[in-house]
């Protein structure tokens, strides 16, 4: 036993080294850290599907409910929504990187007709204890277009 | 100690066709899950662009370089490392350059923003294979013991650590129902965004209308985390198997992610196959064609 005793031992310790030194992660080594923190907001992706830009509300932020039967469904133009949802969420610099990025995943120019409002949602507890969930638009993609929501980016 | 290693590596009749039918497929798991996640992430990486959140070795070398073919050229490698030990039985260290291989997968594939953990035992299984040759060469019996009680382990340890880091980040009042609220609605959020569509299930309308049933849902979860480590001892490791794949049920019902990977490896690992197939087979005569295709399927 003692050489199945040795390995477990390095590889433990190797186990410790890096997540403690790589915040808990160095795949497939982990802390398994998912739902820790409990409480906190959130904040993920949908992509609104727009017929009509020139309605009042379009850039306001609003419920969730009042867009939730016209989000595009990812999965059919093959967007992985977890990874849509983190670049929507985490960017904190919208260059023209981010932006072209966000393009380059959809993939728009091949659907001439469409208008998508790529929109980031966010969660919270309220303090009467519900969940209020709301819906902020970001940018409108178009084939040959991208429009910045003028309430969030200044108009340069 | 020696007790708990003997628990993890030593089997009942380790010469038996139970025990070499069990440690044969969980390596088939294992080089299948392998494949098949690094066949889906070679053909996604293409429409990436931009690294958002390095992970592992990304964090020192530029892993953009792999958004294209050398992803494909990575799995048909991984693909051949994998295939070559399984159904030849030869070169079985093959199976170490093809973890370091999947591991530079997984964080090409994943370097945009998400930690998704359901392809971590995959990794450990297949780390154990590697690691089990490079230390027992040319001893499939031991090596195949020694991976499997790896990987039992790293199962163990790694649900605990998931309890413990929820005790830490938030403490005991992790399982309160609200937060489960909160993770219902926010996973509502990703269904409605892959499928267009979400109506929550009966269960979750359940734990909305009453706290206390969220409450006891989340306190199940993070007791059953918890005692993962249990799952070391062989006479509690079905009954703990059996309450981490209830849970796996539980976590799917209300915020609908399934772990079916982690399931399956559960299934396979955690139930005592070897003896149960001894006892069904131990009467039945074998033909020499019978006894030719065991020594090429097993060893």
């Amino acid at each position: 036993m003692s050489t199945h005793k040795r390995i477990i031992g390095i590889v433990l310790l190797i186990n410790i080294l890096l997540v403690s030194t790589h915040r808990g992660e160095f795949w497939p080594f982990s802390i398994f850290p998912m739902f820790s923190q409990a409480g906190n907001p959130w904040s993920r992706g949908v992509v609104e599907n727009v017929q009509d830009t020139t309605r009042a509300n379009l850039w306001e932020t609003k419920s969730i409910d009042k867009i939730d039967n016209r989000i595009l469904a990812l999965e059919k133009y093959g967007i992985h929504e977890i990874d849509y949802a983190n670049y929507i969420s985490k960017t904190k610099d919208w260059n023209t990187k981010k932006i072209n990025g966000l393009r380059s995943t959809f993939q728009i120019a091949d659907y001439p007709d469409q208008m998508w409002l790529a929109t980031r949602v966010v969660g919270s507890l309220t303090e009467k204890d519900s969940v209020e969930i709301k819906a902020i638009p970001m940018f409108l993609f178009t084939a040959d277009t991208t429009i910045k929501n003028p309430n969030l980016f200044s108009q340069n | 100690m020696d007790r708990l290693f003997q628990n993890l590596f030593q089997f009942d009749a380790p010469d038996s066709i139970g025990t070499k039918i069990q440690l044969r497929i969980f390596e088939l798991c294992t080089v299948y899950f392998t494949l098949s996640y690094t066949w889906e992430w070679a053909l996604y990486v293409p429409r990436l662009s931009d690294v958002v959140l390095p992970l592992g070795i990304a964090n020192y070398i530029n892993v953009e370089i792999f958004f294209g073919d050398l992803a494909t050229v990575n799995a048909i490698l991984i693909t051949l490392f994998c295939l070559i030990p399984f159904l030849f039985k030869k070169l079985r260290w093959l199976y170490a350059p093809a973890f370091l291989l999947f591991h530079l997968q997984h964080v090409v594939r994943f370097s945009q923003g998400e930690i998704p953990h359901s392809a971590n035992m995959v990794g450990f299984a297949l780390m154990g294979l590697g690691l089990a040759e490079i230390f027992f060469r040319n001893d499939i019996k031991k090596s195949l013991a020694f991976a499997f009680g790896f990987t039992v382990f790293f199962f163990g340890l790694g649900y605990t650590s998931a309890a413990l880091s929820k005790l830490v980040a938030t403490g005991i009042t992790w399982p309160s129902g609200e937060h489960l609220w909160l993770w219902m609605g926010e996973k509502s959020i990703d269904i409605l965004s892959k499928t267009g569509e979400f109506q929550f299930n009966w269960l979750q309308q359940l734990a909305f209308d009453y706290w206390w049933i969220a409450t006891a849902i989340l306190s199940f979860g993070i007791f059953t985390e918890f005692i993962g480590f249990l799952i070391w001892w062989k006479p509690l490791r079905p009954y703990v198997t059996l309450l981490l794949i209830a849970m796996h049920f539980g976590i799917d019902w209300t915020m609908n992610i399934f772990f079916f990977t982690f399931t399956v490896q559960l299934i396979v690992i955690g139930f005592p196959w070897n003896n149960l197939i001894n006892k069904l087979t131990g009467s039945i005569s074998k033909s020499s064609t019978q006894k030719t295709i065991e020594q090429y399927l097993l060893y």
